[in-house]
């Protein structure tokens, strides 16, 4: 019956020697207890969305799905967000809605179907039941990519799924699907070939028996991309898939490549189908207004026909055949059957969708690289939508300023740098751009805080900016005299050095080093790639529609990073496989990568981490996912690569792209894979993933801050997360698990002094969340509480009780919060509230007592305060303030004392004039006094808004409590002289009153009736009134 | 609570490791927190407490009745505030500024006076009311293996809208007795968010076992609790007190 009521209420440091770590076999929950993400966005530049579908007869519900961000639901038009998807694959290829149970019945296809480079995979198609509270697998978890999903509206246990299937290799598991049990059986329908994949499904919404399927016949590798091929073609059944005919009538003959398909839900046999064939003269729109029997071509605009890969897409409005949308660079739309196109209003480039409103087709929205975007006059001006962090990071280091900086580059939307902490809230304005392009890797001069260095794709530009004039120079390298073009990743390496401020690091084939911020370079290696001719021939990259964006370069250094223990080994990772050191600072390379055992050849080592403990060691993470390997490599060798052992098990399921070493703890591993964020506390003999607060999002980078403890994830989907202050998991060994309570150490906590005024967060705009500012409590427990009291209380060193919490009872690891505020004083009851009442005295620092009461035992241990560093008050500033505080707090509750005993009086007077009426020709005039008197010490009149009454004694001392106690330096002159004033009125009130007291009693004892007795001022505070 | 666990752990014993079905699970739960004929016959609860919110610790006395009467009562400065009143059809509350009471929109106040028949327990005799419940597998919440029992109630009125209510309980499975319930809010600023209520701190109360404690998380994050101090069932209870004060 419990749950209705709420309703109501809205290191242990193991030595750096080399020693064999006892294994930790705690997983999961069970270990990370309520340690939790932290999410900070930015959304303000957004990131890529792939598909967006609405509810059938309600307008204001609209659900988006991002490419590598998962689906977020709107209840008010895109007003606001929240994710609905957040315990599964975060790549969405296709979402559909029941048009018969809208309200309950969701269909997620996982898998991006806009296939670009940096695309990554889906596992399979979920349904939901509950309106997308909860989601169940259903099956089709091999086909990587699902491009569309399509549910009978008749019969809508009887659903199609378009499977793209695997994109860097062959596979059978494509094709078009079919389920007619609700998705618990499936069965292919249609399938040409382990190379062909079906892109798009569509029913005749009229009669969804005749349905029609494009298949695509495509293939990525890590250097090349090739769309088309003559197994592409566009199907048409009209028995709900039994059989099949090809529907090319009109259609050019030959390769075709990826095709869009829409069907004009107004008038089903108008059709629409953009073609991508190996002729600009034949590629382009066709119509057909025969159900497909014919097609003509109606144009072949530059936004019809641009990259078929990543824009394939025509939504007709669903009330004129006439009016339809195309993706495309700008996108565009059509208002006269397709004739003729202009270009939709200015908005982020790469649109991959359009919604019209089932209403009102002046209403719509527009899914682009940069987030999504909405439009009141059908399409010419487009507003962002700025409550979807769903920025794909592709990298992100961090500065030493207090509070520090995130900077990072993200696909398709330049480099950023914003804070890790802002009054009120990360905020989209605390962002600011730093680079153009797609941005990659972005470092802080780690000296010069105004200098940040960026990147954008291929290197073609390598920018060096003072963020405080605003001055930007080119620094990137140039091929020297007689020597072969540069060779950059999609995704260059860059990187800065941990001893020398000046030293920048990039990685073309060669590694080059500056010493002068990117002034001069030096070529240190010779090529230390494969230089694999084959794999070098980007021109001819993009199957019929030519691609060649840089983004398949190859042979290029991918990765690079300086031993933090000595400036002369160097670490250097190439996409094409290969691992090498130099120890000389660049004059010898020794590639080391044939000496790792169980690794497929060439598979793309993502990232170099020389270890920090010990300059012999070194972590190598490889992505094979461009090879159509999905499994995770990580190994570490001890020697400088003369030998490698793995640190990855079987916990990890997908391919990992990034792993870091604890700052302090070596057997502390944190690792970035396609599907979140796993922890190894005992050197990677057993992984965990971290799901707190935390989708399995595709994690590209990490960074550790030294003084803070903070993990920072570039999510490649969900922007910039971060698990504040790791060093719980530091002290998690053999030992403490077997404890049933264990406390962890702490550092103490800074009771912060700025306290600054906020303005923003308005909503429609994502505010990320900041740090804690309060004192944590971090303990492990080894079982679950349940049963029992279980509590935990705070005391002073004077073994005042200061606070009475409530502990977490989880089994892992709790964090219990402590505001360090003493509790509210008591108040004297008026007709309305006291707002200075409500203030609480910040305690003052120090250590205090924590003991935790489980049951018949008890567990302790110290929680400590420390007075913030960056302070302008003194030790006897705050001294003042903290006793001025107190001394206002007493007087609050002895006035609140005192105002009862007046009150008391009067109801006891009132008895004793009602049960004896000669009584009461000599207290009546007392009880006008005492009302008079209560009248100046309390509020009597009036409301807490607008009419406010004066303000009486009560008031007062509160406000000026409440003042005093809200800041935590020296009280002004001004303030202490108020105080004495107050302690004087608060002295003759309570005098005043005695004397009532008195004067009653002496009449009383007159008259011979009993005395009024009062209670004791103990027995006022105990009470709850 | 010795006996409980004692119980628990026999009946674990014996249990071999066949699927449970949600009335199996449901049985337990009555079996080890006071039986179903006792919940049954139960005619109110009075409990008080305190609610610790954002470092605030406020009075607070929450009143239920069998008739489906309702009340949450809290002090602030000495000042009774009705935070929360249902008088069998009609919800009230006590207005911050003024002080005075205001009535609840039609809209809550229906939904509220469909779930009347909660009381005690919305899954005690929960066919007879109407609603579904279902078995979903097993989910590990605060670090321990729950059985996931999914409720559904009667649609509820949202914005004018009809809306299916579900919500999902976690029962320990080593007890039966649930430890998490979760939902998603249906309105106001934070639709759509999903909120936790965290059980423990079960104890005995004339016979019955209440969880004592109660944390509502909001999207993972720890908004109020509830610590009960004292429980009473079958007290006198003044039917007066749940009306709206006309006048006031």
């Amino acid at each position: 019956m419990m749950k209705k009521f709420t309703f109501f209420l809205a290191v242990l440091l193991p030595g750096l020697l080399a020693h064999a770590q006892e294994a930790i076999p705690l997983k999961g929950d069970e270990l990370f207890g309520s340690l939790r993400a932290r999410h900070i966005g930015p959304a303000l530049m957004s990131g890529r969305i792939s598909d967006i579908e609405g509810h059938p007869t309600d307008a204001r519900i609209v659900y988006i799905g991002a490419a590598g961000g998962g689906v977020w639901k709107t209840v008010d038009g895109g007003v606001t967000f929240k994710p609905i998807f957040d315990k599964h694959n975060q790549s969405i290829g296709s979402l559909a809605i029941d048009p018969t149970r809208p309200d309950q019945v969701l269909w997620v296809g996982t898998g991006e179907c806009w296939t670009r480079n940096s695309v990554t995979i889906g596992d399979g198609l979920f349904k939901s039941t509950d309106g997308g509270q909860s989601w169940n697998r259903m099956g089709l978890e091999k086909t990587e990519r699902i491009a569309s999903i399509q549910v009978n509206p008749k019969s809508p246990d009887i659903v199609y799924a378009a499977a793209m299937g695997p994109l860097w290799g062959p596979g059978a598991d494509r094709g078009l699907y079919k389920t007619t049990d609700g998705g618990k059986t499936w069965e292919k329908i249609l399938y040409i070939d382990e190379n062909t994949g079906c892109s798009e499904v569509t029913l005749d919404p009229q009669n969804p028996e005749i349905v029609y399927a494009a298949m695509w016949e495509h293939r990525r590798t890590a250097y090349s991309f090739s769309s088309g091929g003559e197994k592409s073609g566009l199907f048409k059944s009209t028995d709900g898939g039994k059989t099949w005919n090809k529907i090319h009538t009109g259609f050019p003959t030959g390769q075709l490549g990826r095709i869009a398909l829409a069907v004009a839900p107004s008038q089903p046999n108008r059709l629409y189908a953009v073609i991508e064939s190996d002729k600009d003269a034949t590629k382009g729109l066709y119509r057909s207004d025969n159900a497909g029997e014919s097609w003509e071509r109606t144009n072949g605009d530059f936004e019809l026909t641009v990259r078929p890969f990543y824009f394939s897409r025509i939504v007709v409005d669903p009330r004129n055949p006439d009016v339809l949308c195309k993706a495309g660079l700008s996108g565009s739309i059509s208002r006269d059957g397709g004739k003729t196109f202009k270009a939709l209003g200015n908005m982020h480039a790469d649109i991959h969708d359009i919604w019209f409103d089932i209403k009102d087709s002046d209403r719509m929205y527009v899914a682009t690289d940069g987030g999504l975007y909405r439009s009141w006059n059908g399409g010419s001006v487009l507003e962002m939508v700025k409550n979807l962090p769903i920025s794909q990071f592709y990298q992100v280091s961090l500065d030493n300023a207090t509070p520090y900086k995130i900077y990072g580059g993200l696909q398709d939307n330049g480099s950023w740098y914003g804070p890790s902490e802002s009054p009120g809230g990360i905020e989209n304005r605390d962002w600011f751009s730093v680079g153009a392009g797609d941005g990659f890797r972005v470092y802080r001069h780690p000296t010069q805080a105004n200098i940040i260095y960026s990147e954008m794709q291929g290197a073609e530009y390598i920018w060096r900016y003072d963020t405080e004039l605003k001055q930007m120079k080119i620094i990137k390298p140039y091929p020297e005299a007689n020597e072969p073009k540069l060779r950059f990743n999609w995704n260059a390496a860059l990187n800065i050095s941990p001893h020398k401020p000046d030293r920048l690091y990039v990685g073309s084939q060669f590694l080059h080093r500056s010493e002068d911020r990117g002034e001069t370079w030096t070529k240190i290696s010779p090529d230390l790639t494969t230089n694999d001719p084959a794999k070098q021939m980007q021109q001819n990259s993009g199957g019929l529609s030519m691609d060649n964006s840089g983004a398949e370069n190859h042979c290029t250094i991918f990765s690079v990073n300086e031993s933090p223990l000595d400036e002369n080994i160097i670490w250097v990772g190439t996409d094409d496989g290969n691992v090498q050191v130099t120890t000389d600072g660049g004059k010898t390379w020794t590639n080391v990568v044939g000496a790792i055992e169980g690794l497929p050849k060439n598979t793309w080592a993502y990232q170099v981490e020389p270890s920090r403990f010990d300059k012999n060691s070194c972590y190598v993470v490889f992505d094979g996912h461009a090879q159509n390997d999905m499994k995770p490599y990580v190994f570490k060798t001890t020697d400088l690569g003369k030998s490698w052992k793995s640190v990855v098990t079987s916990d990890v399921k997908t391919f990992v792209r990034h792993i870091k070493e604890d700052v302090e703890n070596p057997d502390l591993l944190f690792l970035g894979t396609e599907m979140g964020l796993y922890i190894t506390v005992d050197g990677g003999q057993n992984w965990s993933q971290f799901t707190n607060n935390m989708p399995p999002v595709a994690v590209h980078y990490l960074a550790i801050h030294p003084a803070t403890n903070d993990l920072v994830m570039a999510t490649h989907g969900r922007g910039i997360l971060i698990l504040d202050d790791v060093s719980p998991l530091r002290q998690v060994t053999k030992e403490v698990i077997a404890k049933d309570v264990h406390f962890f150490e702490r550092k103490p906590t800074i009771v912060r002094e700025d306290s600054p005024f906020v303005e923003g967060g308005d909503t429609g705009e994502f505010v990320g969340e900041n740090p804690t500012r309060v004192a944590q409590i971090i303990y492990y427990l080894k079982s679950r509480h349940t049963f029992g009291k279980m509590n935990m209380e705070i005391f002073d060193k004077d073994g005042k009780r200061v606070a009475d919490m409530v502990p977490g009872k989880a089994k892992g690891i709790n964090i219990v919060t402590w505001n360090y505020q003493y509790k509210m004083p008591k108040i004297a009851k008026g007709k309305t509230f006291s707002s200075g009442g409500f203030a609480t005295p910040t305690l003052p620092a120090g250590t205090y007592k924590v003991v935790l009461t489980k049951g018949a035992k008890t567990y302790e241990s110290t929680v400590a305060l420390a007075s913030d560093p960056r302070s302008l008050y003194t030790a006897e500033d705050r001294a003042l303030q903290y006793s001025t505080t107190m001394k206002l707090y007493n007087m609050t509750e002895q006035l609140a004392y005192v105002v009862d005993r007046a009150d008391a009086l009067r109801d006891s007077i009132s008895t004793k004039i009602k049960t004896n009426s000669k009584l009461g020709k000599g207290l009546e005039p007392v009880q006008k006094q005492l009302l008079a008197l209560k009248e100046k010490m309390v509020v009597t009149t009036g409301d807490n808004y607008v009419s406010t009454a004066e303000p009486q004694l009560r008031e007062k001392i509160a406000d000026l409590y409440s003042e005093v106690s809200g800041y935590l330096g020296r009280p002004t002159n001004a303030q202490l002289d108020r105080l004495t004033g107050l302690e004087k009125e608060l002295e003759n009130a309570e005098k005043a009153v005695g004397e009532v007291v008195e004067k009653v009693n002496g009449q009383l004892k007159k008259s011979k009736a009993p005395v009024v007795s009062l209670r004791s001022q103990e027995e006022f505070m105990k009470s709850d009134s | 609570m010795k006996r409980m666990k004692l119980v628990a752990a026999l009946l674990l014993m014996t249990l071999s490791v066949q699927a449970q079905t949600a009335d199996e699970i449901l049985d337990k739960y009555f079996e080890n927190t006071g039986g179903r004929e006792k919940w049954a016959s139960l005619k109110s609860v009075k409990m008080s407490g305190k609610v610790k919110v954002q470092g605030m610790e406020i009075p607070v006395e929450i009143v239920q009745t069998a008739e489906g009467l309702q009340k949450v009562t809290i002090n602030f400065q000495g000042k009774e505030i009705t935070q929360m009143a249902f008088d069998g059809n009609e919800g009230w509350s006590t207005n911050f500024m003024t002080q005075k009471a205001e009535k609840m929109d039609a809209e809550a106040s229906a939904n509220m006076k469909q779930e009347t028949s909660d009381f005690p327990d919305a899954f005690l005799n929960y066919k007879e009311k109407g609603y579904a419940v279902a078995l979903e597998g097993k989910e590990t919440v605060e670090g321990t293996e729950t059985f996931k029992v999914k409720l559904t109630k009667k649609p509820v009125k949202v914005e004018g809208k009809e809306e299916e209510n579900v919500s999902y309980y976690f029962f320990d499975t080593e007890n039966y007795v649930p430890i998490m319930t979760r939902s998603t809010l249906k309105s106001g600023q934070m639709k759509g968010a999903s909120v936790e209520n965290v059980m423990s701190d079960y104890q005995d109360a004339d016979g019955f076992m209440f969880p004592y404690s109660l944390t509502t998380k909001y999207n993972g994050q720890t908004g109020e609790s509830i610590q009960i101090e004292k429980v009473e069932t079958n007290g006198t209870i003044d039917a007066k007190s749940f009306a709206f004060p006309e006048g006031n």
